[in-house]
């Protein structure tokens, strides 16, 4: 079978809207948007904290989140494995080979990046954020607040990539998830059962929906990286 | 961009709602290896059993070590290999119980239309992959520990050769359906079991070479984790699962199933 | 009795003695113009002042009170000589400091308004701040501050890249901010500024202030 074939047959099986196709976008839809709106509060708040306080640890813990961002999904999906196994320090939870098991990696996944994003956000903001606000009256919470108000749009981008990572990374949900059929099946878990059973068409079909979203993510990023600059 | 956020917070409303298989009572987790459920046996006999127990099977398909290990962590029900001797010793050491004999497939031999070993038609094993070490024409091997692997290894090692190493020798450590393109792609030889050759053979184009030895049969187990381990466990729902399986419906059911025509397994439960 | 009376002021960077100041006092009702070569210090006085950078201080007077430089807020005004103008509205720039206030959505709205009328910003209502021109972002910044009734400007150079027309209308603004109970200190090179009706001068000179006679034929 040739490439043009299996990009025609792929092209024909996303036009029939065939529901398991569908439901497998759905899970990595659901999971990687839950799994962002878990771990973007704390990564925030910490890549804030890091930009403006002095800690003891500060740079230590500035190096071990830049480490962790070229950590190995298919590693954090086995230390994961450890944590939530059933004798394992979580296993009570029940979580691994479900979608919320799924979350929780994706959310380690995804918060180095959101706090190392943020904590460039804020390093980055103008100088003037600050005095301005300071002279203008506000006490220390509400400075935070405008602070993060005014680079709103870089923690956007921020979110946005984590949401790239999460979203085309297969190594933590084949491990947490299982590729269990209708449940923790996503899009890239999917394309490689696929592909591993020669089925080209299908493995391309996922592979142009997941291309899509992320165009569609990051048309988004460029979108909002105009408009965050006023300088 | 005010008009968007609505938009934004109905899309990630719908996002986030639950589909309707993500429950999790009532779930009975099974761990097999990716041959079994590649060959599509499972696709269409779990349905039936689903129907009659309105219970939900979870398959997790990953490489036969692999699967013992979910069972022996007592992060599944039941596990369905094709592995004796890790089977026996899986029960003996307490992980697993009820240990029944389910069916069993068959190995092949594929490989280049030309033959360059000169294996066709051969009727023992061990000496086509004689004549195959010989030659020292190319031979892909899983080289994952899977019930495959276990299998090319005993019959390399009932000839005394170590192929490890060699470099005719090609351990993959990849999947069935990996290996089978691959042997395809270099026209070698590989050992595979009938049921993923048959979804691949259009793909790969290496005819069957030589079958029938009655050491290359892949008999079939299934084992419940032990309840005594994992007492979280569901021992009920496994139980269910192994009965069925083995029962006249679930054996005739096994027989009954085909691809391209032909029956991929013979029920076996005693 | 002086708004902010200072003594005994210092500043260093590394060896260079930029600031040594023995007294400074400002009044209320007053107006002054703070001349002197680029790099002199004036930035780095009124950012002192305001308590956006240290310095070794003596002592510190505000109305008589002792107190802490930068915790006076918004009672001294700092105003940046770029101005930074928050991402949002012209509206919500110049509401910024009066929420907190106890002050109820009208009184905001009603209070906005006023500012931006009297800084002519009624035309660039709806205009995003980043999309102003310099002269309309510091009538912006004049009107955030005003909004607030500070006791004490410290204003940076407000007409430094204006063009004259904008020029023309900060530095009327900047005429009309002071009153009977105000103060406003301008550090500027403009000439015009510096024509501030009854505006005391100072130079600052190698590291000292020294009032400056109009008459002295400089």
């Amino acid at each position: 079978m040739s490439l043009s074939q299996a990009l025609f047959d792929a092209l024909r099986l996303l036009w029939e809207g065939d529901p398991t196709l569908w439901g497998i976008v759905h899970v990595s839809l659901r999971v990687c948007f839950l799994a962002l709106l878990l771990a973007t509060p704390p990564a925030v708040m910490l890549g804030f904290a890091l930009a403006n306080f002095q800690f003891p640890g500060r740079r230590m813990l500035i190096v071990l989140i830049q480490t962790l961002l070229a950590l190995p999904t298919v590693v954090v999906g086995l230390i994961l494995y450890f944590l939530l196994t059933r004798n394992g320090p979580l296993g009570n939870y029940e979580l691994l080979f479900t979608q919320g098991g799924m979350v929780l990696g994706q959310a380690v996944l995804a918060f180095p990046i959101l706090a190392a994003m943020t904590l460039s956000a804020v390093q980055g903001a103008d100088a003037r954020v600050v005095e301005t606000a300071r002279m203008l009256g506000a006490g220390r919470l509400r400075i935070a607040c405008t602070l993060m108000l005014e680079v709103r749009f870089a923690v956007m981008a921020a979110m946005i990539t984590g949401f790239g990572r999460v979203i085309s990374e297969i190594g933590c949900a084949m491990m947490v998830g299982g590729n269990i059929a209708g449940v923790t099946r996503n899009i890239t878990t999917a394309i490689a059962l696929e592909t591993s059973k020669g089925e080209f068409a299908q493995g391309i079909a996922l592979g142009i929906v997941l291309v899509s979203i992320a165009l569609v993510a990051n048309f988004g990023m460029a979108a909002l990286q105009g408009r965050g600059g006023q300088k | 961009m005010k008009r968007f956020i609505p938009f934004l917070l109905a899309l990630s409303l719908l996002i986030s709602l639950p589909n309707e298989a993500a429950e999790n009572a009532g779930v009975i987790k099974l761990a097999t290896t990716t041959s079994t459920a590649s060959s599509g046996l499972l696709d269409y006999l779990l349905p039936k059993f689903e129907a009659k127990c309105s219970c939900k099977v979870h398959v997790i398909a990953v490489g036969t070590g692999k699967a013992l290990k979910l069972g022996e962590d007592g992060n599944v029900d039941v596990v369905l290999v094709h592995a004796r001797p890790a089977e026996d010793a899986f029960v003996l050491a307490g992980h697993g119980t009820d240990r029944r004999d389910v069916m069993y497939n068959d190995f092949v031999l594929v490989g280049p239309n030309n033959d360059p070993a000169r294996i066709k038609g051969e009727k023992d094993v061990l000496l086509a992959m004689k004549k195959i070490a010989d030659t020292q024409w190319k031979f892909v091997s899983r080289g994952d520990d899977s019930g495959t692997d276990q299998m090319e290894k005993s019959y390399w090692k009932a000839l005394g050769i170590q192929p490890a190493g060699q470099r005719w020798h090609y351990s993959a450590g990849q999947g069935m359906g990996e290996v089978l393109m691959m042997s395809g792609e270099m026209r070698a030889y590989t050992l595979t079991d009938r049921g993923t050759y048959i979804s691949f053979k259009d793909k790969i184009g290496l005819p069957v070479l030589m079958q029938g030895d009655a050491r290359m049969f892949n008999p079939y187990g299934i084992i419940a984790v032990n309840p005594k381990k994992y007492p979280r466990s569901n021992y009920q729902g496994a139980t269910e699962l192994i009965n069925w399986i083995t029962s006249a419906e679930g054996q005739k059911l096994i027989g009954e199933f085909k691809v391209g025509g032909e029956q991929l397994f013979v029920p076996s439960a005693k | 009795m002086s708004l902010l009376q200072v003594r005994a002021l210092q500043k260093s960077f590394g060896e260079r003695n930029l600031l040594d100041i023995d007294a400074l006092e400002l009044h209320r009702g007053h107006s002054y113009v703070l001349t002197g070569v680029n790099g002199a210090g004036k930035t780095t006085l009124l950012r002192i002042l305001a308590g956006l950078e240290t310095a070794g201080i003596g002592s510190y007077l505000f109305d008589g009170q002792t107190a802490i430089p930068g915790q006076l807020a918004p009672r001294i005004v700092y105003l940046h000589q770029h101005p930074y103008l928050f991402d949002s509205s012209v509206f919500a720039n110049i509401a910024y400091g009066l929420h907190g206030r106890g002050l109820n959505r009208q009184q905001i709205e009603n209070r906005v308004h006023a500012e931006m009328a009297w800084a002519g910003l009624a035309q660039v209502a709806h205009v995003r701040p980043s999309k102003l021109s310099g002269g309309e972002k510091q009538r912006v910044a004049l009107a955030r501050a005003r909004a607030l009734s500070p006791d004490l400007w410290l204003l940076d150079e407000p007409t430094a890249n204006l063009d004259t027309e904008a020029r023309q209308q900060v530095t009327a603004l900047i005429g009309q901010i002071r009153d009977a109970n105000n103060c406003v200190l301008v550090a500027t090179h403009d000439t015009d500024l510096a024509n501030l009706p009854d505006a005391v001068h100072w130079v600052l000179d190698n590291s000292k202030v020294d009032e400056r006679s109009l008459d002295a034929g400089d």
